[in-house]
């Protein structure tokens, strides 16, 4: 759906590219920029966040007649006392007139970078009037605002995204150079369409659209890791035949019946001065086990192997 | 000037790199130190410093400056430097007895919803302004910190317009460089939107080329490892988009400061 929107096919409108201090969604803003100047529409930017060789960087046609910059970006508020638009401009008036002097008969494009500069300074509520206004003013065929999303209340985001009738939201995807956007478009007969795809953006502003399933992608992205249990020197897991062996091992020092008998048949007890006793073997005739009494609890005993 | 991050930046006081806007900011934890790195690290690139100090007095940087090998009561005699004591020149405001009407940079405390122009027409002045006969580099504005002039009343909005205009003077047309301390108190990843620092920050971001953000250890206090700096680099002009982040530890010496990858301390192995 991105490159629909990218190509212009519908009726205009108001879209909104939402970002956040993640993932930048100026380039995309950029790709519309030079999508719609290769249509042949004619373009109006309000540059605030960034100067006007920045926007115009990597354009096909930088100097198009087509393309009018109005930059705000070295005095948007008028401090400075030499720029010909300032924030305070922002009303429907001014920029009809700025959008009328210079197109022809024909309705332009107007392109916000970024709506939150302005929202810095003009209320919310006059902000969404200015937008709703332009589109029913017939000089404006489309609007294309930038917004950081994150600098505002979620009620301001909310109530622009309400009113935008394409709304793009921008992450960063999972490989370098990807994003993510997803796409919530509201037709005129009230469908609201939503979409999910990995695009990225290259430096002569073209668009690719990677993917439209993203969630297939990152599954697939996730198999791709490299299983850590590969080439071990060892096994996890025990086969049926080795499970088998390794029930019937018995293991040294575990007290068995067999044993017990063992011991009363071939060890006699020697007794020693330090409370210990010692098991001694009657065929090897070796001090084989080591018996201390627990001083604590008289009743148990503790084995040792001493010279096995 | 901590060599170590120099080639983690792929800086050197040889060549600057034109128009770059740098955000440090910490979140518990202190990352002054990189302030004191960019101010030596400037100074020793020969650019004109504008050093807007708002939370210590001259003394305190002057000393530590001293630590690193500068000095900055020379650099300021010879014109490389200009310091705007915030604590003394509030102080003149405040309590108007004592005003000796220098510097209308601090006038802002008289009514701060007004905005910082009186501030950013200072900042202007200083960095275009030749003072001195010998001709300096690249004009750079440093400023200790941003998060101050919050608590001192001044909107968050405000301080971007400020941040603003500063880049559009410095960065841009004068191709110089920025450094911005933001200090954020409140724990990461809370939703509130009114939270002042938070949103400074944010708006920076969005406008920087490179962040460097200080946290403490997430796993607890640690006696040889101070805390990570995590360095993200954003799109410059002319390349696209590419996000990269590095995270790195480091430990504050008494001159200076080491940095290492996660785990690869001196402690540890």
């Amino acid at each position: 759906m991105l490159s629909e929107l990218l190509q212009g096919t519908d009726s205009g409108g108001l879209l909104v590219i939402q970002d956040t201090c993640r993932y930048s969604g100026r380039d995309l803003l950029r790709s519309f920029i030079s999508a719609a100047l290769s249509r042949g529409d004619v373009v109006h930017v309000l540059g605030f966040d960034v100067d006007e060789e920045e926007l115009k960087d990597g354009l096909k046609t930088p100097d198009s007649q087509a393309l009018h910059i109005h930059s705000a970006y070295a005095d948007p508020l008028g401090w400075n006392d030499h720029s010909a638009f300032t924030v305070n401009n922002f009303n429907l008036e001014e920029l009809t007139n700025l959008v009328k002097q210079t197109s022809d008969l024909k309705p332009a494009t107007l392109v916000i970078d970024s709506l939150s500069w302005v929202l810095r300074h003009v209320a919310p509520p006059a902000v969404c009037r200015i937008l709703h206004q332009l589109r029913k003013g017939g000089a404006v065929r489309t609007v294309i605002a930038l917004l950081h999303a994150d600098l505002h209340q979620r009620g301001t985001v909310g109530s622009l995204s309400h009113l935008a009738s394409s709304l793009i939201t921008v992450a960063p995807g999972v490989r370098a150079n990807e994003a993510v956007a997803k796409i919530t478009k509201h037709l005129k007969s009230g469908k609201v369409i939503q979409d999910e795809e990995i695009f990225s953006v290259n430096e002569d502003l073209t668009v690719i659209v990677h993917s439209k399933h993203p969630e297939h992608k990152q599954n697939d992205a996730e198999e791709e890791q490299m299983d850590p249990t590969a080439n071990l020197t060892f096994n996890l897991r025990l086969s049926d035949s080795e499970a088998e062996a390794k029930n019937k091992l018995t293991l040294p020092f575990v007290f068995s019946k067999e044993k017990s008998e063992t011991f009363s048949r071939c060890f006699f007890f020697k007794h020693c001065k330090t409370f210990q006793f010692y098991l001694k073997c009657i065929k090897c005739k070796n001090n084989c086990f080591v018996l201390q009494e627990n001083r604590s609890t008289s009743s148990r005993y503790g084995f040792w192997a001493d010279s096995l | 000037m901590f060599t170590e991050l120099n080639s983690i930046l792929n800086a050197s006081p040889d060549s600057i790199t034109p128009g770059e806007l740098i955000v440090v900011s910490d979140r518990q934890s202190d990352a002054s130190f990189l302030v004191h790195h960019f101010l030596s690290f400037y100074l020793r690139a020969r650019c004109k410093v504008c050093f807007l100090g708002l939370v210590q007095s001259f003394c305190h940087y002057s000393a530590v400056s001293q630590r690193l090998g500068l000095s900055l009561t020379q650099a300021k005699e010879r014109g490389q430097l200009v310091f705007l004591e915030g604590l003394k020149d509030s102080l003149s405001i405040l309590i108007p007895q004592e005003r000796n009407a220098e510097s209308q940079a601090m006038d802002f405390l008289q009514d701060p919803a007004a905005g910082l122009r009186s501030l950013y027409e200072f900042v202007q002045s200083s960095v275009t302004g030749s003072g001195s006969s010998e001709d300096w580099g690249p004009p750079v504005l440093l400023v200790d910190d941003l998060s101050v002039l919050l608590s001192l009343g001044v909107s968050a909005g405000a301080v971007l317009d400020f941040s603003h205009y500063c880049r559009a003077t410095i960065c841009s047309q004068l191709q110089g460089n920025m450094v911005m301390l933001v200090r954020c108190s409140g724990e990461e990843e809370e939703e509130d939107g009114d939270e002042g620092s938070e949103r400074l920050l944010k708006g920076l971001t969005h406008q920087c080329t490179l962040t460097l953000h200080v946290q403490g250890l997430p796993t607890g206090f640690c006696k040889d490892i101070h805390g990570q700096v995590e360095v993200c680099r954003r799109r410059r002009r002319g390349d696209l988009q590419h996000n990269q982040n590095k995270l790195f530890q480091y430990k504050v010496h008494d001159k200076g400061a080491s940095f290492f990858a996660r785990g690869t301390s001196s402690a540890v192995l």
